[in-house]
């Protein structure tokens, strides 16, 4: 791609021995957290554990926060290749930081969640009985 | 001049903020003082948005940079005819919800109190004293979290609905998506599991959204909305530039928010998160919450991206997800046989509307049509149609659906039950209920004089211009699912036979709801009848909405 001139200026690049493709550090990384988001998903997507798919969902979230690293990193790439650059772009790096207070924030009501969901299931089914009949699994509608 | 302009920019900064502020306000306060406080909030934001309506309907942008830092690193408000538009459908329709949930504190959930052991836990209403160890706990109904969660998710639909810049947006739908989860968990422990569903299929979403937003800010360099999608159409110009981030970019987009506001197949968190959702919660979300994912879709699609060619397989794509979103939506609503999940369904199905338009956008002949001799569509009058159509679907399919799900929810608390058969003859002893459930219907099958009918009206005419017949054939039939599945819901609850026997026996008042709740037969009821009216009288508005949309319009 348009990285390719730049890559050779900075020296930055990384030898991926995977394809004997020549990768920039930079697409090095926007692969790496692109596999790290998949994965995540997937795992989110397949298993019942809540647990491991509220950590799942935090993988995703650490792997699209790295994609839009790498995509800051790219922006200072092509800036210093014009001699005026920064560093990391301070923008997206703000993004980031955003989306990390998010994951603690999701994070947070997740577990909470789950404590409760869980709590109950582990105290046993006794007060079923006590609060009606009005109580149906929500799963089971579908 | 200068003035009363100065005084509707502080309105634009301060729909968001008052909310967000009384939600802070709210913890600090005592379950009756939440109440005071939020029927005043929602009064104070409804006079806010009043200039701002009004202001943009005379034609005019508004623009606001909070704190005088301009749009790198600042924060940018904006409200154009869309901004304004899902502002006052949301100031209304949360200022009547409020009402209700003030006027009846048992809608706003459940809550696990300790009996008698300690009082002081008990009314404090927080959930940390309610632990399930504590055995002698009991669930009451009416849980105080509903105030400070509910503000806050006003101030979030505020925020996405006069954001300015993507990732403002993306704040703001964070806070709806995650103020959603919790009011949905207050649903008591049945609303549990489908709470916690709804959070991971939010926060993905979400997280895919970031990612488009951040393709998109490294193509054009800004998060801005309007001075993103100029750049993109610049480089679209220039030709030979590579579009493939912006595609890509547009496709994660568009994919978190179809997880938000449930295209269909992604739709199945939606029906347990909705129907067990207390009775003042599920029309917020219903109404609401999946608006702010739908004004943010048509953001991304016509002002940020624009008209590029790239784009058509994805608009068909999505298109033709909404197809199937009416159909099985339509068909899934038919074989429920309880109110709440009938009317999730139902919200499925109508979801699907507002993406029909998506393959109009981009159809080079619909451009080639306009301006010609023997047609008479001036420049961009498709567009201007079918998105006026699809906004005022949205628009009526938001009043609609708030009273419907009140009702609903209302005769829930009432009986106990929402099994429709259970519910034979209601409408004898609760006329107002059915009543406004019978207008809510009209509004959303889209019979004449109500939005719905205003906003399919104008989806079809401009399909036709633009010779989509499709479009056409699907909304006819949707129109028919709509009919055949809210009469379902309906006719049961209007049967007054005395020859049939069973119509008469109505289950008690009985299990959570105490039998002495006289909020229950109250004015209460007076909230879903105002929503229904307003949803049939609104009707009036087609044309009026049209000229809002033109302030601001990308075209």
């Amino acid at each position: 791609m348009m990285l390719d001139s730049s890559a050779g200026a900075l020296g930055a690049s990384v030898e991926a021995g995977l394809l004997g493709l020549e990768l920039t550090q930079v697409q090095w990384y926007l692969l790496l957290g692109t596999a790290v988001a998949v994965i995540g998903m997937v795992r989110m997507l397949l298993t019942r554990d809540l647990v491991a798919r509220l950590i799942a969902l935090n993988v995703t979230g650490i792997g699209s926060l790295m994609i839009i690293l790498a995509l800051a990193a790219r922006s200072a790439e092509s800036a210093d290749a014009a001699g005026s650059g920064p560093g990391i772009d301070p923008v997206l790096s703000a993004l980031v930081i955003t989306g990390l207070v998010i994951t603690v924030a999701f994070t947070g009501l997740g577990a909470v969640l789950i404590r409760r969901i869980e709590g109950f299931q582990a105290s046993g089914r006794r007060d079923d009985a006590e609060s009606g009949g009005t109580a149906q699994d929500p799963e089971a509608e579908q | 001049m200068n003035a009363p302009m100065s005084l509707t920019l502080f309105c634009l900064g301060a729909v968001v903020l008052i909310p967000l502020l009384a939600s802070a306000l709210s913890v600090l306060l005592g379950s009756a003082a939440r109440r005071v406080l939020g029927v005043l909030t929602s009064a104070a934001v409804l006079g806010l948005s009043t200039p701002i309506l009004v202001r943009v309907t005379s034609g005019e942008t508004l623009e606001l940079a909070l704190g005088g830092f301009e749009s790198p690193l600042g924060i940018t408000l904006r409200a154009d005819g869309l901004s304004a538009l899902f502002l006052a459908m949301t100031a209304i329709i949360g200022a009547v919800v409020s009402c209700y949930a003030a006027a009846r504190p048992a809608a706003t959930g459940k809550r696990l109190a300790a009996q008698a052991v300690e009082p002081a836990g008990a009314t404090g209403g927080d959930h940390r004293g309610a632990l399930p160890q504590e055995s002698p706990a009991a669930w009451k109904s009416g849980h105080a979290g509903f105030w400070p969660l509910w503000l806050g998710c006003w101030s979030g639909l505020n925020a996405v609905f006069v954001s300015g810049d993507m990732f403002n947006t993306y704040v703001g739908l964070e806070l709806v998506g995650l103020t959603a989860v919790a009011l949905v968990a207050l649903g008591g422990r049945e609303a549990w599991a489908a709470a916690l569903r709804y959070l991971f299929i939010a926060v993905l979403g979400s997280l895919l959204f970031l990612i488009g937003v951040a393709l998109i800010y490294s193509v054009t360099g800004t998060l801005d909305i309007i001075d993103s999608g100029k750049a993109i159409s610049e480089l679209a110009a220039q030709g030979e530039a590579d579009l493939a981030a912006v595609v890509l970019a547009l496709c994660l987009i568009s994919l978190g928010l179809a997880l938000k506001v449930a295209l269909v197949p992604l739709h199945r968190w939606l029906i347990p998160a909705h129907s067990s959702a207390p009775s003042a919660v599920s029309p917020l979300l219903s109404a609401l919450v999946i608006k702010a994912a739908l004004f943010v879709l048509l953001r991304a699609w016509l002002w940020v991206a624009g008209p590029l060619p790239e784009l058509q397989i994805l608009a068909w794509v999505l298109a033709g997800m909404g197809t199937a979103a009416i159909l099985l939506g339509s068909v899934m609503a038919l074989r429920q046989s309880r109110l709440k999940p009938l009317i999730a369904y139902s919200t499925v199905a109508q979801v699907g509307y507002w993406f029909l338009l998506l393959p109009l956008l981009l159809d080079p002949e619909t451009n080639a049509l306009e301006g010609q001799p023997g047609t008479a569509l001036e420049d961009g009058a498709v567009l201007a149609g079918a998105l006026s159509g699809t906004v005022a679907l949205a628009l009526g399919h938001g009043l609609a659906k708030a009273s419907l799900f009140l009702s609903a929810g209302h005769l829930k608390d009432l009986y106990g039950t929402d099994e429709i058969a259970e519910l034979r003859g209601a409408g004898r002893a609760h006329p107002m209920l059915v009543m406004s459930m019978g207008l809510s219907a009209v509004g959303l099958i889209g019979l004449p004089l109500s939005l719905g009918f205003s906003g399919k009206w104008l989806l079809a005419t401009s399909a036709v211009a633009a010779g989509h017949y499709w479009i056409l054939v699907v909304l006819v039939v949707g129109t028919l699912f709509s009919a055949a599945y809210l009469l379902k819901a309906v006719a049961p609850l209007l049967v007054m036979s005395e020859d049939d026997q069973t119509a008469l026996s109505l289950p008690q008042a009985k299990t959570h709801s105490d039998p002495s709740d006289k909020t229950l037969t109250g004015k209460a009821q007076l909230a879903p009848f105002v929503l229904g009216l307003l949803t049939v009288l609104t009707g009036f508005l087609g044309v009026w909405l049209t000229g809002v949309l033109e302030v601001g319009a990308p075209w």
